[in-house]
Parts: C-alpha cells; sequence; structure tokens
C-alpha cells in the first residue's frame, strides 16, 4: 500500500510517503504560519524525487489536531480531494496520537501548548514490543490547566510516565513535585513526526479502520468562540 | 513553478475548441462550485449558503463559516459534476477565488484547486472575486456589446474600468479615499440611520428634497479617480454648524443631497470616460449598483449617448461560483495561471 501521510496541524508541515514496510521518503519543516503556500509544492516535489504520480497513491492519512484550526483545514481538504478523485482510503489520526506512536514506553502523556498554562492532552498505554503497535488511549483529547495534571494522572502515580510534545519541561516539573515517576524523551521525538503518521494510517487502513471522507473534521476540541459568547449570553438570562 | 506550465502545455487549448472549467469559492458565507463551458455557459451552479447559521450573531462569523465550507465543499463539487453530468477527467482547468474575503474561508476551496490541479494535471486559475461580480452581467447579459465601460461600486471598492473585449481591463480609475459604499455607511451612522448605510440613505432621501444642501463635487482635474472624504467632513461639517446655531436639521433633505453628490461625483466620471472612450455598453455591479437614484441617473445621461445601462438582477449579486468560472475562461485564454504556492490574499484589489 502507497500511503501519503500530511500533516499541518502545527508550526511543523509533515510529509511521508511509504509503501509497505518501506519509508520512502519525510519531510517534518518548522514553517509556522506558511502551510497554505508550501502544502502542495512540497507533495509535488516529494513526488518528483521519488517518481511518484498521484495515481500511483493508494491512501492517504492525515493529522486532525488538535492544532491551528486553519492549519488543519488546510491538510484534510487536501486529503479529501485526494480521497474523492483517486477513491482511495483516508483515516484521520490525532496529532497527540501520532507523537505518542513515536515513543517506546509503557505509558505516554502526548500534549501541545494550548496557551496561557494549559495544554490540549492525551494519555495513552503502549505494547510497544511489538512492530507498528498502536497506542492504546486511556484518557483524552481534551484540555486542561498544567495544574490540573497531578489529580487527572493520580491512578499513575505508580507508573513510569514518559512526557512527550509541548510543555514538556513545565508539566514535568508539575508532576515530580506531586511524586511521579516522569521521564523525558530526545528533543527530535517532540513533534509529531510524518513517517509516524503514514505508517499508523496504514495499520488502521489494514485493519479497515478507515474515514468516510464526507465526514472528515479536524478534532476542534473548542467550539468558536462566538458560539461560546452567545451561548453564555442566552443561558445567563 | 515552471516545471508545472512545461507539463501542462500540451494539453492546453485555444478558444476554438471546448473548455471545461471546475469553478469554486468559499470567501465568505456561500460554499459555491460550478461547471462553466466556454466561459459564460453555466452547466451548473451550486451554491450552498451558511446565511441562516449566522444570523443568530448579527454578522458572518468567521470560524463558524470556515468549519462549514470544509464540510460543504465535496457535496457542492459533486453536485456540479453530476448536474453537468461530466467527472474530473473531463476538466480542462480548475479556479478557485482568492481573495479578496475572509481568509480561513478563501484557503478551503483554494486548497482544493490546487490539489485537483496537481492530482489531475491541469492549469490552476487564482481568480479575484470582484472581478467576478463584474463577469456576472456577462453572464447574464451575453449580448453585451464592446468595448464597454464598468463601475464597480461598493463598502470596499470604487473603480471605473475600461474593457476592449472580455479578456482583461484597464483600470482607468478607483478611489483616493473611502469606497462609494464606505461614505454611505459613515454618513449613515453619523445620521443615526442604521446598517447598512445604502439602503437606509436611501429610504431617507426618498423623502426628501435633493436640492436642499449644494454639498461639493470633489474635482480630481484630468483624472478619472474618485473622492469621497471631502464630502464626508462637509456633510458633518454642516450638521454641526446647524446645530451650533440651533437650527433643525431636515435628515431627509440631508440624505437627499448627500446621496445625489455621491451620484452626481459618480455618474460626471462614468460620463467623462464614455466621451472619451467611445464605448458600445456600460455597466454597474458591486453592491452600490442597486441604488434606484444612481441608476435612474445614469440610465438617462447615457440614454443622451444611446447608450444602455446593463445591472446584474438580484440573484446574481449573491456570491456564486458561475462568476469566477467565467473569469477564469479569459484567464485561461491568456495562459493566466497561478502556481501551487499561490496564497489567499483577504484585502485583493482589482
Amino acid at each position: 500500500m502507497l500511503i501519503l501521510g500530511i500533516d499541518t496541524s502545527t508550526d511543523n508541515l509533515g510529509l511521508a510517503l511509504m509503501e509497505d514496510d518501506q519509508l520512502k521518503g519525510e519531510y517534518n519543516l518548522s514553517l509556522k504560519r506558511k502551510h497554505s503556500e508550501k502544502l502542495l509544492p512540497l507533495i509535488e516535489q516529494i513526488f518528483s524525487l521519488l517518481e511518484i504520480k498521484p495515481k500511483d497513491l493508494e491512501a492517504v492519512a492525515v493529522s486532525i489536531g488538535p492544532g491551528s484550526f486553519t492549519g488543519l483545514r488546510i491538510g484534510i481538504t487536501t486529503a479529501k480531494i485526494l480521497g474523492r478523485i483517486f477513491q482511495i482510503h483516508v483515516k484521520g489520526i490525532s496529532t497527540l496520537e501520532i507523537m505518542a506512536a513515536g515513543v517506546e514506553s509503557n505509558y505516554i502523556l502526548s500534549m501541545l501548548d494550548a496557551r496561557r498554562q494549559r495544554i490540549y492532552y492525551s494519555f495513552y498505554k503502549s505494547n510497544f514490543g511489538n512492530n507498528n503497535y498502536l497506542p492504546e488511549k486511556i484518557l483524552g483529547a481534551a484540555s486542561a490547566q498544567i495544574s490540573e495534571m497531578p489529580d487527572l494522572l493520580n491512578d499513575f502515580k505508580k507508573e513510569e510516565i514518559t512526557v512527550i510534545g509541548e510543555k514538556t519541561t513545565e508539566v514535568s516539573e508539575v508532576l515530580k513535585a506531586n511524586k511521579f515517576i516522569i521521564n523525558k524523551c530526545a528533543s527530535e521525538k517532540n513533534i509529531p513526526r510524518a513517517a509516524v503518521l503514514a505508517r499508523l494510517g496504514r495499520d488502521y487502513i489494514s485493519l479497515g479502520q478507515e474515514d468516510n471522507i464526507y465526514e472528515l473534521k479536524p478534532a476542534y476540541l473548542k467550539k468558536p468562540q462566538a458560539e461560546i459568547d452567545w451561548q453564555q449570553k442566552y443561558s445567563n438570562n | 513553478m515552471g516545471v508545472e506550465k512545461v507539463e501542462f502545455e500540451d494539453r492546453i487549448k485555444d478558444e476554438k475548441e471546448d473548455i471545461y472549467i471546475l469553478a469554486l469559492e468559499s470567501s465568505c458565507d456561500e460554499t459555491a462550485a460550478s461547471i462553466n463551458k466556454n466561459g459564460l455557459e453555466v452547466l451548473s451552479n451550486v451554491v450552498s449558503s451558511q446565511v441562516d447559521l449566522h444570523k443568530k450573531f448579527g454578522g458572518v462569523v468567521p470560524e463558524i463559516a470556515s468549519r462549514k465550507h470544509l464540510e460543504l465543499l465535496l457535496p457542492v463539487i459533486d453536485q456540479a459534476l453530476v448536474e453537468a453530468g461530466i467527472d474530473f477527467e473531463d476538466l480542462d482547468a480548475v479556479a478557485s477565488t482568492y481573495g479578496p474575503g475572509l481568509v480561513g474561508g478563501l484557503l478551503v476551496t483554494l486548497t482544493a484547486a490546487k490539489t485537483i490541479s496537481l492530482s489531475l494535471n491541469i492549469p490552476l486559475i487564482g481568480v479575484n472575486h470582484i472581478a467576478g461580480h463584474i463577469y456576472a452581467n456577462f453572464i447574464e447579459n451575453p449580448e453585451i456589446k464592446k468595448p464597454l465601460l464598468c463601475l464597480t461600486i461598493s463598502g470596499g471598492h470604487t473603480d471605473l474600468l475600461y474593457f476592449e473585449n472580455l479578456r482583461g481591463y484597464k483600470i482607468l480609475g478607483r478611489t483616493i479615499d473611502d469606497a462609494a459604499g464606505e461614505a454611505f455607511d459613515k454618513i449613515s451612522r453619523f445620521m443615526d440611520l442604521g446598517y447598512p448605510g445604502g439602503p437606509a440613505i436611501e429610504k431617507a432621501a426618498l423623502a426628501g428634497n435633493k436640492e436642499a444642501i449644494d454639498f461639493p463635487r470633489a474635482d480630481l482635474g484630468d483624472s478619472y479617480n474618485f473622492s469621497f472624504s471631502g464630502l464626508k467632513t462637509a456633510v458633518m461639517n454642516y450638521v454641526n454648524n446647524e446645530e451650533q446655531r440651533g437650527n433643525e436639521i431636515d435628515k431627509n433633505d440631508l440624505a437627499a443631497s448627500f446621496q445625489e453628490a455621491v451620484v452626481d461625483s459618480l455618474a460626471s466620471n462614468l460620463i467623462k470616460a464614455v466621451k472619451e472612450y467611445q464605448v458600445q455598453s456600460v455597466v454597474l455591479s458591486g453592491g452600490v449598483a442597486a441604488n434606484q437614484r444612481l441608476r435612474e441617473v445614469i440610465g438617462e445621461r447615457l440614454a443622451k449617448h444611446k447608450l444602455k445601462l446593463y445591472y446584474p438582477p438580484l440573484e446574481l449579486c449573491t456570491d456564486n461560483a458561475a462568476m469566477i468560472g467565467a473569469v477564469a475562461y479569459y484567464q485561461y485564454l491568456d495562459r493566466d495561471f497561478a502556481p501551487l504556492s499561490i496564497s489567499a490574499d483577504p484585502a485583493l484589489k482589482l
């Protein structure tokens, strides 16, 4: 199965092509707000370098966040159109799961910065001894104050927990102060790697767990601000 | 980008052949897709409006609009293809609005169009939404004779354009400060007449005397440019002076006199260009084109030159993709293609 992984959920623009067990190529570029200008030229470039035609694709994996809403819509739109034109499998994968699946550890707390001392997080248990394992989600995806994390993870105080992603230093300090056993990862693991995304997509699709492109959307985790304001205004009356 | 053009080249047609374009539009609160054959022939024109979704907020909420565009994208494309009875392989090019508008929304169909262009190896065409509204006239009235002049006036722009044919236009003049619609809005707010200002002032003016107050018309010499900020200041000074003298102000007279000054400035510049450019027809577009007094004054003055005035029917004033497809066809003939790196431009001008 030739699968293209597309991640535009964070500052990192990730692209990977994987054919069966072989990673053919991967970009992970910290581009900040340039995803709209760079994504399609980079897809064209990676295809051309690897001598692949768009119609050779058999599947697409795309990150669905949490992350920048505009960024996510760029990647997901691309995945939807590729899925529609070539009638191929499409699978949306959580950005937190991509990061978690990139480390080998029993318990993993995967996080993204949600600003103002908040994080988006998911907590996973993994069976990393196997090839191509899929992390099992125990908690999340949700947003929380960094200070709330010791309470949220209280049941796992005796386990070794690996923290990954953004805000790892702050969260580690808070957890260690509460007597948790915390591991941190090498720096290059703290981004959602496109190769991991492609591998997860391939594995889920092999298991028959693909998405309907007509229903695929970002994991927004937050209502639009205007909707929140409107509800507050009218539920108080 | 050179690579793309070389690959397209063998397949690019000329105007003797039939050209099918898929056009997409998501700059505000309508998600739209159309198939145009040879520009002005509309095979399908699907518009999914989100107006009801935004009503309770009293205006378009960008994030809500963007979410909805992503949801509606594939359904509107599918329907446009089905209604036109064609498939992706039949397309010669794909077009999308790239500005002006809300950036989050623009990026949905722009990204979709880029992906279609790459997938099918067909040219990508980026279209200016304002040009789309002008070309809506040509879809409705394909008999419009060229060369022509177009006055495009709204809350964001006031442009006088000359078209030798439909393949491009020359900007003769534009506003050097406020757009005409902006002047209506500002004066309406100043006079507490409501929003949007155009219809509010037009309504008040119906009951007023347009000759009650002699407001100035900007004189910009030989140019075809417009200016409305001096007029705006004159209206405000008039009101302040009258209030200081303790005189009551007749809002209807004020509205009628102000409207007459705007209409006269627009019409005078247009007629000056009619004389110089020997055109066959004149077209209005943009929100302010709905102003009845403007249509009346320009219509009367054009009649003296035996010229017909065209303006869009109301249903083509709403956003749609067919008008984007019409512009795209002429860009196709001129090989005016966009690279895959094109980005949305929320403040794009003509």
